[in-house]
C-alpha cells in the first residue's frame, strides 16, 4: 500500500512528502521506503541548488562544476549531521562516492581531492561521536538507527581505501592547501544558500594564514591561481612588505628584476588582477635599486594603468588617470635628473642595462615611448569627457584636470626638444594645440586663472591628488631611489592663447608629419576664426589647399575640417561677410546631417539603419560637450545668410524661380513653410527665419529684424550689439533691393528721398545700392540727378521671350546629352569635348547674349558665389576699395567688362559661364562637388 | 458596263481582298458642322464622338456622326458609354441613317494629340473595322481663322510593329520606320448635296469678307505662341527623360557586355586547363547565368511620339509666325499710309 502511495506522490509537493515521511516513521515502514523518501528529498534539494546556479549564469569549467556538485553534497551531509539524520547522510555518502569517480575522471589525476578526504574524516569523527552517545542512539527512530549502522559499515569499508590519505590529513590538515583554496573560492561563488559550517571557515582561515608562510619564497602560485587573486594578492602585498622590510639590505637588483619580470609576465593572463598588478608594480618602484630600473618599472606601471580599463568604449577610471599622469611626471623627473638615461622603443634593451647605477656615466637605454604614453593619456582624457554626462558636476571636475595634462604635455615636449627629437615634440605639440584651439580668449583666461588659483592656494588640486599617494608611500619603506621633483608641476601659460597657439603650430609646421601639420593647420584656422580674424583664417585655409585633400584624410580630421569650416562661417557672419558665411556653411547643411558632420550627436537616419558597430564607431568619434559648436547658432547664421542672399535673388527671378537657386536648403524650407495652411508664431530657429523671410520679401525690414532679434541664440555671441547692428543694416539693404526688384515694374520713377525714408537708410547708401544694381543690370533704370529720382526703363522681357530663353537652355542641355549618348555609343573617349559641341555652345551662348542681359549676371553671380566658398584669397581683402566692389569680388570681372568693351565681353562671359558650368570648372561648383564627395566619403567610411 | 455588273458577289468579295489604299476622306458638311459644334462647345475640355459612314473603294465617306457623352474616369460609366454607343447606333438605324462605324473624332488642344492612348484607341477600332480614320479638330487654332481639321490614320507598317509591341532599335531599322511614319494624314474632301450647295449660295452674304477673315487679321499672336513654346519646353523635358532612359540602358548594356566578356575569358581559361587535364570542356554558353539575361531595351515609341509632337508644334509655330509677319507688314504699310 505504501509503495503505491509513493508512486502517486511523485507529483506532489515536498511538504506533503515530509508529511508522509512522518507517517512512515510513525508506522515503522520499511527501510527502503525511508531511503527513497530521503533520496527524493535530497534530489529535490540538489536540483534547487542547480537552479540557483543557473540563474547566475556563470560559465565554469567541467572541473569546477564537478567540484561544486561535490561541495553541495558535502553541505547536505553537514546539514544532515546537524539534525542527526542518518538516512539522508547515508544517501549523500553514496552520492559523494559516485561524484568522486566523476571528479577523478575529469581531473584525470590519481589524486583524490582533499575535499573528499576531509569529508571522510568529518564523517568518521561524527560517526564515532554518534556511536559513543548511546542515549541518543536509543532515541533514534528505527530507520535512522538502521541507516546509522549501515553507514558505520560502509564507512569502514570505504575508508580503508583512503587510509593513508586520511591519516596524512589528520596529521597535517593544512598541507593540502591547494584544494582548500579552491574550495574557499568556490564556496564564495556558490553563495550563501547553504549554511556554512563555522568551524570549517575558521579552519580554512587558519590554513590561509599558514599559506602565507609557506608561500614565503616562491610566490609563483600566480600562475596556478585561477581567480583567487583578490585574497591572494593582498596577501602577497603584505608578504612583499614583509619580505622587503625584513632585510632591505638583502634586496638586490636581481630580486627586483625577477619580480618585475614575473609581474609583467602575468600581464594579460586570465585571472591577473589589473588593479593589483598596478599596486604591485607601484610597490616595486619604491624598492628599485637604480634610477634606470625605477624608470623601467615606472613605464610598466603606466602601461599597466592603461590596462586597467579593458574596453574601448569605456574610459579609464579618473583616479587611475591622475596617478598615471603623476607617474609620467616622475618619469620625466628621472629623465631630467639623469640625462644619460635614454628612452627608446626601437631596440630591445640589453638584459642588464638597468643595472647600471647612478655612477654609470655612459648612456643607459630604457625601453619606452613617451609620446605614445602621452597620446594615450590624452585619448583617455578625451574619452572620459565623452562618457561623462556633461550636465553633471563630475564633468566640470574632470575638465579641471586639463591643466594637469597640459603641464605634462608641456614637460614632455620640453624634454623631447631638449633631446632633439623634434618630430615627437611636434606630435606632443599637436596634442596641446588640440586642447587649446577651441578655447576663446575668455575660456583660456579662465583656465589660466584656475591654474593660478590652485597655485596660490598652495595645496591645490594637483597637491590634493598627490596626497593619497604620499600616504601610500609612507606605508612602505622609503624609496631607494629618491627622485626630486625637477620638472615643473604647474603649467605656465602665456598671456594670450594666440601666442601659445603660434608657438605650438610653428613648431608643428616645422617638424610635424603630414597629418600632424594638417590637423594643426585646421586648429589654427579654427582658432583664428574664433578670434574674428576671418581673412587670416580664410587665407590659411586656401593656401594650405586643405579642401582638396581632406576627403582622403581620416574621419577625425574630416570632422575637424568641418568644425573649422563651421567656425569660419560663424566668423564671416560676425564680421558681416554674408556671402562668405553662406558659402562656408551651405555645404554643412546641404545633406541635413550637420550633427553627424560635426560629430556632435548621432543623427537618426530614416532610410537605413546603422549596424551596432557603426554606431559604436560613430559614438567614439563624438566631440565632448565643451567643444561643441552651438548648433542653433550655426543654423541661425546659416539660414539668415541664406535669407539675405536668397530673398532678393528670388525677387529678381520671379519669372522662373527654379533657375537660379543659391541655397537649396533654404528654398526647400521655404516651400514647406509656404505649404502650411496656418502659420503659428515662430518657435524654433527655422520658424523665426521663415517669418523673417516672409516679412523681408515684402520689404518689411523692421518686422523681419524684430523676428530675428528675438532669437535666443544671439546671447551666445560675444559682440552681440555689433553683430545685430550689422544684421540690421544688411536686412535694410536687402529689403531695399528686394523692394526694387519686386516693384520696379510698377514705378515709372521713384525718388531717392522716398526710398531713404522707407528703408531708413542714408542717402549715400541708397544711392550706392541702387547704382550698384544698375551697374549689375539687375535694375533697368537710370538716375535723374537734378530731381534725385530713379527713372525706370521697362525692358522686362515678355513672357514669350523668357520662355524662349528657357527653351534654348533646354535645347542646349538636350544637345549636350545627345552628344554624350553618341559618344558612349561610338565608344569615343569621354574626356575632351568634341569640337562640334563647343560650337553648339557658342551658338547658344551668342543666342542668349543677344537678348539676355540678366542672363550674363546670372552666370557671373554664380562665379561670385563660388568666390564665397573658395574664391581668391586676395579678393575680399580689398573690400575697402569703394562701394562697388565691396564684398562682391566676383564682380571684378563684370565691372571690368563694363568699363571697357561693355557689350562684347558680355557674350564671352555668357559663353564662358555656360562652358564652365558644363565642365564643372567654377570654383564654386568644384567645391560643391568636393563637398559632396567628402560627405560621401565620410559616409562610406562610416559604413565600412 | 454590264460586264462588271455581271460579276457575282463572290467575285466582288474576292476582289475586295486587294483593296486599294485609302486616298481621301469625304465628309458631309453636316457631319463637319456637328463635329465643330460639339468640340467648340466643350472647349477646352477634350471630347470625342463616333463617325458613321461608308467605305467605298479608296474613299471613306463620313456621312454622319454623334458625340459621346463626357466620360468620367470610372469603370461602370465606361460600360455605360459602350451601351450608349450601341443604343445610339440602334436608334440611328431605325431612322435609316448610315450606321456603319468608320472611326471617331476628337478635339485637341494645340495639336497635342499624339499620344499612346490615341494609338491604342486606333488599334481597338482597327480590330473591327478595317478602314478607320480619326478626325481631329482643334478649336484653339480655329479661332485664328483656319479650319483646323485633320484626318489621321496609323500607317500599316507601324501597326504591324505595334501589334508585336516591338519597338527596339533593330526592328525599327529593319522596317525602316522613323518617327514620321507613325501617322498618316489623309486629305479631307467636303461634299454637300446639290440641294445644300444651292442653299448655301443663296445664303452667301453680300459683303466680300466674312467673320473668318476678320479673325485672320487678329494681331495678337503671343498667347498662342506662348502656349506652343510652353508645350515645346515640356516636350523637351520629356525627351530628356527618354534620353536618360537610353543612356541608362546603354550603360547597363556595356557593363553587361564587359561582364560577359570577363566570364567568357574565365571560362575559356578554365576549358584550356580542363583540356590539358584531359577533362571534358564546359560549354561556352551558360543560359542560367544572370549576366546573359538580356537587358530589356526601352521602347522607342514614347520618344517617337514626342518627336512627332515637337514637329507638330514647330509646324504650328512656323505657320502662325509666317502669317503674323505678313499681318505685321500689312499693318506697317497701313500705318505708313
Amino acid at each position: 500500500m505504501a509503495s503505491r502511495f509513493w508512486v502517486q506522490s511523485d507529483n506532489d509537493t515536498e511538504e506533503e512528502e515530509s508529511d508522509y515521511e512522518d507517517d512512515i516513521d510513525a508506522g515503522g515502514a520499511g527501510e527502503t521506503a525511508g531511503e527513497a523518501a530521503g533520496s527524493r528529498y535530497l534530489q529535490g534539494n540538489a536540483s534547487d541548488s542547480d537552479d540557483s546556479d543557473g540563474q547566475k549564469r556563470v560559465v565554469r569549467s567541467a572541473k569546477d562544476k564537478r567540484f561544486e556538485e561535490m561541495m553541495a553534497t558535502v553541505d547536505q551531509m553537514k546539514n544532515a549531521m546537524k539534525i542527526n539524520d542518518w538516512v539522508s547522510l547515508q544517501e549523500s555518502f553514496d552520492k559523494i562516492n559516485k561524484q568522486l569517480e566523476k571528479v577523478i575522471r575529469v581531473t584525470e589525476s590519481e589524486k583524490v581531492p582533499t575535499l573528499y578526504i576531509k569529508t571522510l574524516v568529518m564523517l568518521e569523527d561524527f560517526l564515532a561521536q554518534a556511536l559513543a552517545n548511546k542515549d541518543a542512539k536509543k532515541k533514534m527512530s528505527s530507520s535512522n538507527a538502521k541507516a546509522l549502522n549501515s553507514m558505520k559499515q560502509k564507512l569502514k569499508k570505504n575508508n580503508k581505501q583512503f587510509e593513508d590519505l586520511i591519516n596524512k590529513y589528520r596529521e597535517n590538515p593544512e598541507s593540502e592547501d591547494e584544494g582548500e583554496q579552491e574550495q574557499t573560492e568556490d564556496e564564495d561563488e556558490s553563495g550563501s544558500e547553504f549554511e556554512e559550517d563555522p568551524s570549517k571557515i575558521s579552519m580554512m582561515s587558519d590554513s590561509g594564514e599558514e599559506d602565507e608562510e609557506e608561500d614565503e619564497e616562491g610566490g609563483d602560485n600566480q600562475a596556478e591561481g585561477t581567480g583567487v587573486w583578490e585574497k591572494k594578492m593582498s596577501k602577497k602585498d603584505k608578504l612583499m612588505d614583509k619580505q622587503f622590510m625584513k632585510d632591505p639590505s638583502e634586496i638586490t637588483w636581481d630580486t627586483v628584476d625577477k619580480k618585475l619580470k614575473e609581474i609583467v609576465a602575468a600581464r594579460g593572463r586570465k585571472g591577473t588582477g589589473r588593479v593589483e598588478q598596478v599596486e604591485q608594480l607601484t610597490f616595486l618602484t619604491r624598492v628599485a635599486k637604480t634610477p634606470a630600473q625605477k624608470l623601467e618599472i615606472l613605464f610598466n606601471v603606466v602601461s599597466a594603468q592603461f590596462d586597467v580599463n579593458p574596453s574601448l568604449s569605456g574610459h579609464m577610471p579618473i583616479n587611475v588617470w591622475k596617478k598615471c599622469v603623476q607617474n609620467m611626471l616622475v618619469i620625466l623627473d628621472i629623465l631630467e635628473q639623469y640625462p644619460n638615461i635614454v628612452v627608446d622603443d626601437s631596440v630591445e634593451p640589453e638584459e642588464k642595462e638597468t643595472q647600471k647605477g647612478t655612477d654609470y656615466k655612459g648612456t643607459i637605454r630604457v625601453w619606452g615611448n613617451l609620446v605614445a604614453f602621452l597620446e594615450r593619456i590624452d585619448a583617455e582624457f578625451f574619452k572620459s569627457l565623452q562618457c561623462i554626462d556633461p550636465h553633471t558636476r563630475e564633468y566640470v571636475e574632470r575638465l579641471r584636470d586639463e591643466p594637469t595634462f597640459l603641464v605634462l604635455a608641456q614637460n614632455v615636449q620640453d624634454y623631447l626638444e631638449r633631446i632633439g627629437d623634434f618630430k615627437a615634440a611636434a606630435k606632443v605639440a599637436l596634442r596641446r594645440v588640440e586642447l587649446i584651439y577651441y578655447k576663446p580668449q575668455e575660456v583660456y583666461n579662465a583656465m589660466r586663472k584656475l591654474v593660478e588659483h590652485t597655485e596660490s592656494g598652495g595645496n591645490g588640486e594637483a597637491e590634493g591628488d598627490e596626497e593619497p599617494q604620499a600616504v601610500e608611500e609612507t606605508r612602505g619603506p622609503p624609496s631607494f631611489v629618491v627622485t626630486l621633483e625637477l620638472v615643473p608641476r604647474r603649467p605656465t601659460f602665456p598671456e594670450n592663447s594666440r601666442t601659445l597657439m603660434d608657438l605650438l603650430v610653428s613648431l608643428i609646421y616645422k617638424y610635424g608629419d603630414e597629418r600632424t601639420k594638417a590637423r594643426a593647420m585646421l586648429c589654427d584656422i579654427y582658432h583664428h576664426a574664433i578670434l574674428d580674424e576671418f581673412s587670416t583664417s580664410r587665407d590659411l585655409l586656401l593656401m594650405s589647399h586643405l579642401q582638396d585633400g581632406v576627403q582622403h584624410m581620416d574621419i577625425s580630421t574630416q570632422i575637424l575640417f568641418n568644425r573649422a569650416m563651421a567656425q569660419l562661417g560663424l566668423c564671416a557672419f560676425r564680421v558681416g561677410l554674408i556671402a562668405e558665411a553662406h558659402g562656408c556653411l551651405s555645404e554643412l547643411y546641404a545633406g541635413g546631417r550637420v550633427k553627424e558632420l560635426l560629430a556632435q550627436g548621432v543623427s537618426q537616419s530614416r532610410y537605413h539603419d546603422k549596424t551596432p558597430e557603426q554606431e559604436k564607431l560613430e559614438r567614439r568619434r563624438q566631440m565632448p560637450y565643451h567643444m561643441h559648436i552651438n548648433l542653433e547658432l550655426l543654423e541661425a547664421v546659416h539660414l539668415i545668410s541664406a535669407m539675405l542672399l536668397e530673398v532678393p535673388n528670388m525677387a529678381a527671378n520671379a519669372h522662373d524661380a527654379k533657375r537660379k537657386v543659391i541655397s537649396k536648403t533654404f528654398r526647400r524650407l521655404l516651400e514647406v513653410n509656404e505649404r502650411q495652411t496656418f502659420t503659428g508664431p515662430p518657435e524654433n530657429v527655422r520658424d523665426h527665419v521663415m517669418a523673417a523671410t516672409r516679412a523681408l520679401s515684402k520689404g518689411d525690414f523692421q518686422k523681419s529684424f524684430g523676428v530675428i532679434k528675438s532669437l535666443d541664440v544671439w546671447k551666445l555671441l560675444r559682440n552681440r550689439e555689433n553683430v545685430l547692428e550689422m544684421l540690421m543694416s544688411k536686412i535694410k539693404e536687402e529689403a531695399l533691393r528686394t523692394y526694387l526688384f519686386t516693384y520696379s515694374s510698377s514705378y515709372d520713377s521713384l525718388s531717392l528721398d522716398q526710398l531713404t525714408t522707407m528703408f531708413d537708410l542714408s542717402d549715400r547708401l541708397v544711392h550706392s545700392i541702387v547704382s550698384k544694381m544698375m551697374i549689375m543690370e539687375e535694375l533697368h533704370a537710370s538716375w535723374d540727378q537734378p530731381t534725385r529720382c530713379i527713372v525706370f526703363h521697362n525692358v522686362e522681357h515678355t513672357r514669350l521671350q523668357s520662355l524662349a530663353f528657357q527653351l534654348t537652355e533646354k535645347l542646349s542641355v538636350l544637345a549636350e546629352s545627345n552628344e554624350r549618348a553618341l559618344e558612349a555609343r561610338t565608344g569615343g573617349g569621354l574626356d575632351g569635348l568634341p569640337p562640334r559641341r563647343r560650337e553648339g555652345q557658342d551658338y547658344a551662348g551668342a543666342a542668349m547674349g543677344k537678348w539676355q542681359e540678366n542672363f550674363s549676371h546670372g552666370r557671373q553671380s554664380s562665379g561670385r558665389l563660388g568666390f564665397g566658398v573658395g574664391g581668391r584669397p586676395s579678393a575680399s581683402t580689398q573690400s575697402s576699395g569703394g562701394v562697388f566692389t565691396k564684398d562682391r569680388a566676383g564682380q571684378s570681372r563684370g565691372t571690368g567688362g563694363y568699363s571697357s568693351g561693355y557689350q562684347s565681353t558680355r557674350y564671352q562671359d555668357a559663353y564662358g559661364g555656360v562652358g564652365r558650368s558644363y565642365q564643372t570648372g567654377t570654383t564654386g561648383r568644384g567645391l560643391q562637388v568636393d563637398a559632396s564627395a567628402r560627405m560621401v566619403s565620410l559616409n562610406r567610411a562610416g559604413r565600412s | 458596263m454590264a460586264n462588271p455588273m455581271a460579276r457575282s458577289f463572290l467575285q466582288v468579295a474576292a476582289s475586295e481582298e486587294v483593296a486599294s489604299p485609302l486616298r481621301v476622306v469625304q465628309i458631309e458638311g453636316l457631319a463637319i458642322l456637328k463635329i465643330i459644334k460639339h468640340c467648340k462647345e466643350f472647349s477646352p475640355a477634350l471630347v470625342t464622338g463616333q463617325l458613321l459612314g461608308l467605305d467605298v473603294g479608296s474613299v471613306l465617306e463620313v456621312t454622319n456622326c454623334f458625340p459621346f457623352p463626357i466620360r468620367e474616369e470610372d469603370e461602370e460609366i465606361e460600360a455605360d458609354g459602350a451601351n450608349y454607343q450601341l443604343e445610339m447606333m440602334r436608334c440611328l438605324r431605325e431612322v435609316n441613317v448610315d450606321n456603319n462605324t468608320v472611326g471617331w473624332y476628337q478635339s485637341t488642344l494645340l495639336g497635342s494629340f499624339q499620344t499612346v492612348e490615341l494609338i491604342e484607341t486606333f488599334m481597338n477600332y482597327q480590330e473591327n473595322i478595317r478602314r478607320c480614320v480619326c478626325i481631329i479638330y482643334d478649336p484653339s487654332r480655329s479661332n485664328q481663322g483656319v479650319l483646323a481639321l485633320k484626318a489621321m490614320k496609323l500607317t500599316d507598317s507601324f501597326m504591324d510593329l505595334y501589334r508585336n509591341n516591338n519597338f527596339t532599335g533593330e526592328k525599327l531599322r529593319e522596317k525602316n520606320l522613323s518617327w514620321v511614319d507613325i501617322f498618316e494624314e489623309i486629305p479631307i474632301k467636303v461634299s454637300n448635296s446639290a440641294l445644300i450647295s444651292a442653299f448655301m449660295t443663296e445664303l452667301e452674304a453680300e459683303t466680300p469678307v466674312s467673320q473668318c477673315d476678320y479673325d485672320r487679321l487678329q494681331l495678337s499672336t503671343s498667347p498662342f505662341m506662348e502656349r506652343n513654346v510652353e508645350f515645346l519646353i515640356e516636350c523637351m523635358d520629356d525627351l530628356s527623360m527618354e534620353q536618360q532612359k537610353f543612356q541608362f540602358y546603354y550603360r547597363n548594356l556595356s557593363r553587361q557586355q564587359a561582364q560577359q566578356q570577363a566570364w567568357l575569358q574565365k571560362r575559356r581559361a578554365e576549358n584550356m586547363a580542363r583540356k590539358a587535364a584531359g577533362e571534358e570542356t564546359l560549354p561556352e554558353e551558360d543560359p542560367s547565368n544572370p549576366i546573359f539575361k538580356p537587358v530589356p531595351e526601352p521602347s522607342r515609341l514614347d520618344s517617337f511620339l514626342i518627336t512627332n509632337q515637337i514637329a507638330n508644334y514647330c509646324n504650328q509655330i512656323n505657320g502662325v509666325v509666317g502669317q503674323s509677319f505678313n499681318r505685321l507688314y500689312l499693318m506697317k504699310a497701313l500705318q505708313e499710309n
